[in-house]
């Protein structure tokens, strides 16, 4: 509860933040509602030279891609003091974040969340349900789809994790949330289009296509049980093991720059 | 001249401090070009052509792509001017006996030669896995795409300043507005896909913006697409971006000096 606080107060000040410079909130959103739209545009495009893509139809594609926006903006949304992490490392900071009666865990990760995208979470996700109405599905269905949905943060929660152990580990990287970012953006078109064994590796290894295309399968009715279950099987797995690392990492914090 | 052959020597040793930050940087645009590849394969899995261009053509394609976007793409500039107005910084190279703006695209030219020399060695990997038959472009079509590719070296990179420049005028916002053009360069550049398959209307349409002469205008001269008629007229159009975005940019440059205040400092 005390740490439900903390994040509420964090965020209310990162978004009153926010709130101050609305020209730039202003341009972000142009930016990010032009990428989103600009894809869809192509993908409009290139329908129009054929009739399916690995055999799934235009509106299946579209559905794949809203279904890869909906879990990252989401996990944008919600992780984005990840992005402000190795600042937090270089300037020694983090020693601050450590003594204070928090778990540094909850305030790395999830402290300040990015309401800014909350508004084109409204738009895509409006969008996601209109053409997931156009699948049929069953209320089953969209009851799976939440729940691999949720399964697919679970994921995005256990990337940061790594991610911010990375940083704690090794002071010189980065670029590691941008690989990340680029890691996932693989997910835009179903990893059923990669061959293998990138296919295998996307799903099982670098659980991609668990995170970003299972959703959008199990919504159309094309996933059986066991693979839902190995999906919920695999994400608690790996996120068992991104706390594991996190705490690894810790103890090799040498509070560089402090 | 000396003083910029330090400055692009000292670059390069720069990139090597932070090895795993350029690896890093390299697997993402491997990453970049895994995703374009399978989405165009999925489509052959159930046709020979699309648009009028075979599986081979588009993949020379996105093969050209790669080398292109190391060359006009890469640039420590477009990650830091910004944030030096905006934070005052700008004012410790005011002081110094340097070009501002040379003293960033020297940076960038270690920078791409060093992406560059990278970039073929990934070719060289992913030719060997994907085997494309890539046809090699006659003498006149390669040399028109160094022209092309380097036309669209300079506009990028006056493009990419000029929009950093709006930290003059809004310290806070050093990245919103290329945030906005990066989007437009990634969508509408020819990086994801050859431009012409979009329909006449929007393609004409893009042909008035700088986007089509960054990437897709370079490949397209290098993959043929582009008639030998129509080379020219390419590369003046392109020359005639060069001009009127430098001018642009030596404009607000000149004007957001006048405005600098230095603050932070």
């Amino acid at each position: 509860m005390k740490e439900f606080r903390v994040w509420l107060k964090l965020t209310t000040n990162t978004f009153q933040q926010v709130l101050t410079n609305k020209f730039l909130m202003g341009l972000f959103l142009i930016a990010k509602l032009l990428r989103i739209s600009l894809f869809l545009l192509f993908l409009h495009f290139l329908f129009q030279g054929t009739d399916n893509l690995a055999g799934y139809s235009k509106d299946q594609i579209i559905f794949f891609y809203l279904s890869f926006n909906l879990v990252d903006s989401l996990s944008q949304t919600i992780f984005r003091e990840v992005y402000r992490f190795r600042e937090l490392i270089l300037s020694g900071r983090l020693d601050f974040v450590l003594i204070k009666p928090i778990n540094p865990l909850i305030r790395t990760l999830l402290g300040g969340s990015d309401l800014m995208d909350l508004f084109i979470l409204g738009l895509i996700l409006s969008t996601t349900i209109w053409y997931g109405l156009k699948t049929d599905p069953t209320f089953l269905n969209w009851l799976l789809y939440l729940v691999l949905i949720l399964n697919s943060l679970l994921i995005a929660a256990s990337f940061h994790i790594f991610v911010l152990g990375m940083g704690i580990i090794s002071t010189t990287v980065d670029h590691m949330i941008m690989v990340y970012r680029d890691l996932v953006s693989l997910g835009r078109i179903p990893v059923d289009l990669y061959i293998q064994p990138i296919r295998a590796i996307l799903t099982f290894v670098i659980p991609l296509g668990v995170m970003m295309t299972f959703p959008a399968k199990v919504l159309m009715g094309l996933l059986s049980p066991e693979y839902i279950l190995i999906s919920i099987l695999l994400s608690l797995t790996l996120f068992y093991l991104s706390l594991r690392f996190w705490g690894y990492s810790l103890k090799h914090y040498q509070s560089a720059g402090g | 001249m000396q003083k910029y052959w330090t400055i692009f020597s000292l670059s390069w040793q720069n990139e090597f401090t932070y090895r795993i930050n350029f690896i890093l940087w390299r697997v993402r645009n491997i990453l970049g070009f895994l995703m374009v590849y399978f989405l165009w394969s999925g489509i052959f899995l159930t046709q020979t052509q699309i648009f009028g261009y075979s599986q081979n053509q588009i993949l020379t394609y996105i093969f050209i792509a790669l080398l292109v976007r190391a060359m006009v793409m890469s640039a420590p500039s477009a990650d830091n001017i910004g944030s030096e107005i905006g934070s005052g910084d700008l004012s410790n190279y005011l002081l110094k006996p340097v070009g501002y703006l040379k003293f960033w695209f020297t940076r960038d030219l270690s920078s791409k030669l060093l992406n560059l020399s990278f970039v073929v060695l990934e070719l060289t990997v992913l030719y060997l896995i994907f085997k494309p038959d890539i046809q090699p472009p006659n003498i006149l079509s390669f040399l028109a795409f160094l022209i092309s590719a380097i036309l669209a070296t300079i506009t990028y990179f006056f493009l990419s300043t000029t929009a950093r420049f709006i930290a003059f005028w809004a310290p806070e916002d050093t990245w919103g507005l290329a945030f906005i053009l990066f989007v437009l360069i990634e969508s509408l550049g020819g990086g994801l896909f050859p431009l012409d398959i979009l329909p006449d209307t929007f393609y004409t349409i893009l042909q008035f913006t700088p986007f089509p002469y960054l990437l897709y205008f370079p490949i397209a001269i290098f993959a043929g697409k582009v008639q030998s008629f129509q080379i020219l007229p390419v590369l003046l159009q392109s020359f005639v971006w060069v001009i009127g975005i430098y001018l642009l940019n030596i404009i607000l440059w000149k004007k957001g000096l006048r405005t600098y205040t230095s603050a932070g400092r």
